[in-house]
């Protein structure tokens, strides 16, 4: 196993997820034992929050909805102040197969990686989005290549391992909404190495995607800007907190 | 242009819009940074209203023949800044709000899990 990283992380950002997280954390128990898992309630007005406590999960509870960036971020800060080696972000909605997550460590280690992203478009397997999804992301892989000079296949996707380094970069700064494909840029600018490896994702069990269709012009339309303003970001400035 | 009486209703319209935001600030409903550009529009209408003449100076210099397009030009060029402060101020409050609920959270975590090593301690 991975004698580098013997501390790992899973952040399972759950926002009203009543009908997965039982499942997700269960998943995670059985195919990725040798992770630790932290779930984010971002302020869930389900029984997310009931679930979590009667069943003794790790779980962290925001007290007001941030989305799904600060939701993120809340793992990573807790990821990196508690001293551990790679994060990866599972979707609470039963997404992501826990099953690839020791691969994705495996992977992580040999190519000495800042960032592993499971891609569904590399061996085309599995639940590949709807069409006019799929022609989204392949516009924002190319304007990837167009920033950076690096194809990624699968900019959106959630399932994204990443290292000790990066991790502390996410907790400093993370985006708000829709945070990948930004995200994806601010990693590639600062010198990071980021490769994919092929994964299979399923459907989701339940709930909606954040994106929906009359969202989705709006989402283009800021991811690109978001993108845009990543690349020419001055990177050493932090937020302004103090 | 301006007649007297017009004159004078403006005058007490912003005089008492002055009064009720030096009140608020004075009972704390109203922080004093962000009554200031409030203060000193309601200063400077009160101004252009006592002495109308300025109306028609400054629009003059500024080259706009009828002084009431100038009024709307500035009242909107204010109105402008005015939002556009306030968006920076919003901003600067998002983040600030996150950082917080991130740390309120991440603490009642650790105290969580304090908490339970502590029982496990004693029984």
């Amino acid at each position: 196993m991975q004698k580098d990283y013997p501390r790992k992380l899973i952040i399972i950002p759950a926002f009203n997820e009543e009908a997965n997280i039982e499942k997700t954390v269960k998943d995670i128990e059985e195919n990725a034992p040798e992770f630790d898992y932290i779930i984010i309630n971002d302020c869930s007005t389900d029984k997310t929050r009931t679930i979590c406590t009667q069943n003794n999960y790790n779980v962290i509870h925001l007290p007001v909805n941030l989305g799904i960036g600060g939701a993120v971020q809340t793992g990573y800060i807790y990821g990196y102040r508690n001293g551990y080696d790679l994060a990866v972000q599972v979707d609470g909605d039963g997404q992501h197969d826990p099953a690839f997550l020791s691969k994705m460590a495996d992977y992580m280690e040999r190519s000495q990686a800042d960032m592993v992203i499971g891609s569904r478009f590399i061996d085309k397997k599995g639940f590949q989005s709807s069409g006019i999804r799929r022609i989204g992301i392949r516009y924002f892989t190319i304007l990837i290549r167009l920033l950076t000079g690096q194809t990624i296949t699968d900019p959106t996707s959630g399932l994204r391992m990443v290292s000790q380094s990066v991790m502390k970069q996410f907790a400093e700064d993370y985006p708000k909404d829709y945070p990948e494909p930004e995200s994806v840029v601010t990693v590639l600018r600062n010198g990071k190495k980021i490769i994919e490896i092929p994964v299979v994702m399923r459907a989701r069990n339940g709930g909606n995607s954040s994106i929906s269709m009359n969202k989705s012009a709006y989402y283009m339309i800021k991811v690109t800007l978001a993108m845009l303003i990543a690349r020419i970001r001055d990177n050493s400035r932090k937020e302004n907190l103090c | 242009m301006l007649t007297l009486k017009l004159q004078i209703i403006v005058a007490i319209t912003i005089i008492s819009a002055l009064c009720i935001i030096i009140n608020m600030i004075r009972r704390k409903s109203l922080e004093l940074r962000y009554a200031l550009s409030w203060l000193t529009a309601g200063i400077g209408i009160l101004i252009l209203d006592l002495f109308p003449d300025l109306i028609k100076t400054i629009a003059d210099i500024m080259g706009i023949d009828t002084p009431a397009n100038m009024l709307f030009f500035l009242g909107f060029c204010f109105s402008l800044g005015l939002t556009f402060v306030l968006t920076i101020a919003i901003s600067r409050m998002s983040v600030r709000m996150k950082k917080i609920a991130q740390e309120l959270a991440l603490y009642q975590k650790e105290l969580e899990s304090l908490k339970s090593e502590n029982t496990k301690k004693e029984t």
